[in-house]
């Protein structure tokens, strides 16, 4: 996939998938979209916002800092799908390091902190060099 | 919306008006423009995020690089922030007990 570019698939009649190259400015695509289909939920604007908050951190930490790793490394993948709760995975090749870099001065806040205070549901796993990110909410 | 950043020196501290979203691709504006701010020996910032859309971890994570930036020039920074959706994002962190947040300019001003 080319620098800059992301895809979409409805890969069910029930959910979604987007695609995006390592680029940090396509974050913000996916909290849009995720965003939308979190409006499809009964719910309210606050959760709304929850999800988008949730969704975007976890993208955001699959692709990382670098946008110079976008042509080469492979794309993240964020599916989402609308059955007995709303269920998002992302997903991506590599691992995400637990800490932060020491000599950083982006620091300070240990990677999974807000995503475990945001989501009941969430869990964390690697196979096969991908590492997966599952979170899901109730919709009532 | 991308990141806008206005600054203005009031009462001996440099305030920096923060507009749109915070995140891992913008972040990084924030932080050239603290450290920017320190190099030219500008140590008591206050950070007015009032006009903030959307704040992940590669933003906090900047505002706590920057806080460490100025306390080691004995410095402050405070933060204005009344936007309950920011204020949880610091409570869920622990970083509601490391920064001052003030609800407005005239109370981070006011503090001494």
């Amino acid at each position: 996939m080319p620098s800059g570019s992301a895809r979409t698939a409805t890969g069910t009649t029930t959910g979604i998938t987007v695609a995006i190259c390592r680029d940090p400015a396509l974050v913000r695509t996916v909290r849009l979209v995720v965003a939308a289909v979190a409006r499809r939920t009964p719910r309210d604007e606050e959760f709304v916002e929850e999800v988008r908050l949730a969704v975007g951190e976890a993208c955001a930490l699959l692709v990382g800092p670098d946008a110079s790793q976008a042509a080469t490394a492979g794309p993240v993948e964020v599916s989402m799908r609308l059955e007995d709760r709303l269920r998002v995975v992302v997903r991506a090749a590599g691992t995400v390091a637990a800490e932060d870099d020491p000599t950083s001065d982006i620091d300070g806040i240990e990677p999974w902190a807000l995503l475990r205070g945001l989501i009941e549901d969430f869990s964390i796993s690697r196979d096969d060099g991908v590492t997966e990110l599952s979170m899901s909410w109730p919709l009532g | 919306m991308d990141l806008s950043l206005e600054t203005r020196q009031e009462d001996g501290h440099t305030i920096i008006e923060v507009g749109g979203e915070i995140d891992v691709y913008t972040a990084p504006k924030l932080r050239d423009k603290i450290t920017e701010l320190v190099s030219n020996g500008e140590y008591h910032l206050v950070i007015d995020m009032e006009k903030v859309d959307f704040l992940d971890s590669t933003g906090l994570g900047v505002l706590v690089g920057g806080l460490k930036k100025v306390r080691a020039h004995d410095g402050s920074m405070r933060l204005i922030c009344n936007q309950e959706r920011l204020l949880k994002i610091f409570r869920i962190t622990g970083l509601a007990k490391v920064f001052a947040i003030h609800g407005s300019q005239a109370d981070a001003l006011a503090e001494r």
